[in-house]
């Protein structure tokens, strides 16, 4: 570890943490998409007539909990690619 | 990585033009020209597909009259779906997988969301409901630029992850797996473009709706002094 610059150790944590964060942030949202699919797909089954009014409040609100995966992949874009740690260093 | 950089193509009168707006104004190009070949060739078409954007939109407002809403939310909605679909054509890059683009779309829908309220309901009504709990009002001017905000980030980060994960596809393997890339890109921006203008249909449709109970209070209110003075026209004439 002693011959490694300071930079070499920020890009190897950044990766490293670039990597966790997409994995988890990415599982979680899912999974809770896959709760709120599986709540309207029952409803539908029950009420079959519903079934429409059930689609379009799903796809939203599916759409509205992507958000949250999608701001895990903006920040994990920007630490691996324009990581603004390693111009602190530099600069 | 090219889909991330976005390069100045020229200079238009000292201003730098990057490749997005190319991108645009060809979408756009595209879109009037489907337009005016459906126009000449199959009308019947063009009328089926406004009919469809009727039906999204009307889905999703509840308003007596669709007339105002339709020019904007249609139009928003086929120029996110053209400009999402356009990254299949080899040589192009989504105009909405630059951040520019997708913050000045938000921009357009937030502000038309207060411009309509106004003119449903007038200047002075519709700040009153809007900050009706004067205590929550900083609260609910920060919901309205997180609201900018998310809709911009959705739109952009979806379509950038697309086109991210095709491109890093077909860097590892580019024979046949970066076409079922493509398709899922192409689904989740069709699939972006109806969520898009459902969001706007329903941020209009909160803000022009007439408050009901309002209206109940007042007509009540109005109906009671009217009777106040028949009573009372009514006593004066018996004495």
């Amino acid at each position: 570890m002693e011959n490694l610059s300071t930079e070499a150790i920020v890009v190897i944590v950044t990766t490293i943490v670039a990597a966790l964060a997409i994995v988890i942030g990415t599982m979680i949202p899912t999974w809770v998409e896959g709760k709120a699919c599986e709540k309207a797909i029952e409803g539908m089954a029950r009420q079959p007539e519903a079934a429409p009014q059930l689609r379009t409040a799903m796809i939203i609100s599916l759409a509205l909990l992507e958000t949250a995966s999608i701001y895990v992949l903006l920040v994990v874009l920007v630490l691996l690619f324009a990581n603004p740690l390693l111009k602190l260093l530099g600069g | 990585m090219t889909v991330i950089e976005h390069p100045i193509i020229f200079t238009l009168f000292g201003l730098p033009v990057r490749d997005t707006v190319v991108f645009t104004w060809i979408t756009m190009a595209v879109i009037i020209a489907i337009v005016l070949l459906l126009k000449l060739l199959k009308p019947n078409l063009l009328e089926m597909i406004l009919e469809m954007i009727i039906g999204i939109v009307d889905d999703a407002m509840d308003v007596d009259d669709l007339h105002p809403y339709i020019p904007l939310l249609g139009s928003l909605m086929v120029f996110v779906l053209v400009a999402n679909l356009i990254s299949i054509v080899p040589v192009m890059k989504s105009p909405t997988a630059d951040i520019n683009t997708t913050i000045g779309l938000a921009l357009v829908i937030v502000l038309s969301v207060h411009i309509y309220g106004i003119l449903k309901k007038g200047f002075w009504t519709y700040l009153k409901e809007f900050a009706s709990p004067i205590v929550l009002f900083p609260i609910e001017l920060i919901g309205q630029v997180s609201r900018t905000l998310s809709l911009a980030m959705r739109l952009f980060g979806n379509v950038l992850s697309g086109d991210l994960v095709v491109a890093i596809v077909f860097s590892i393997i580019p024979s046949v797996l970066p076409i079922a890339m493509i398709a899922i890109s192409m689904i989740s921006g069709a699939l972006q473009a109806y969520v898009i203008t459902t969001l706007a249909a329903l941020f209009i449709s909160s803000a022009v709706e007439i408050n009901e109970e309002d209206q109940r209070v007042k007509a009540e209110k109005a109906a009671r002094k009217k009777l106040k003075k028949l009573r009372k026209e009514l006593a004066n004439g018996e004495s």
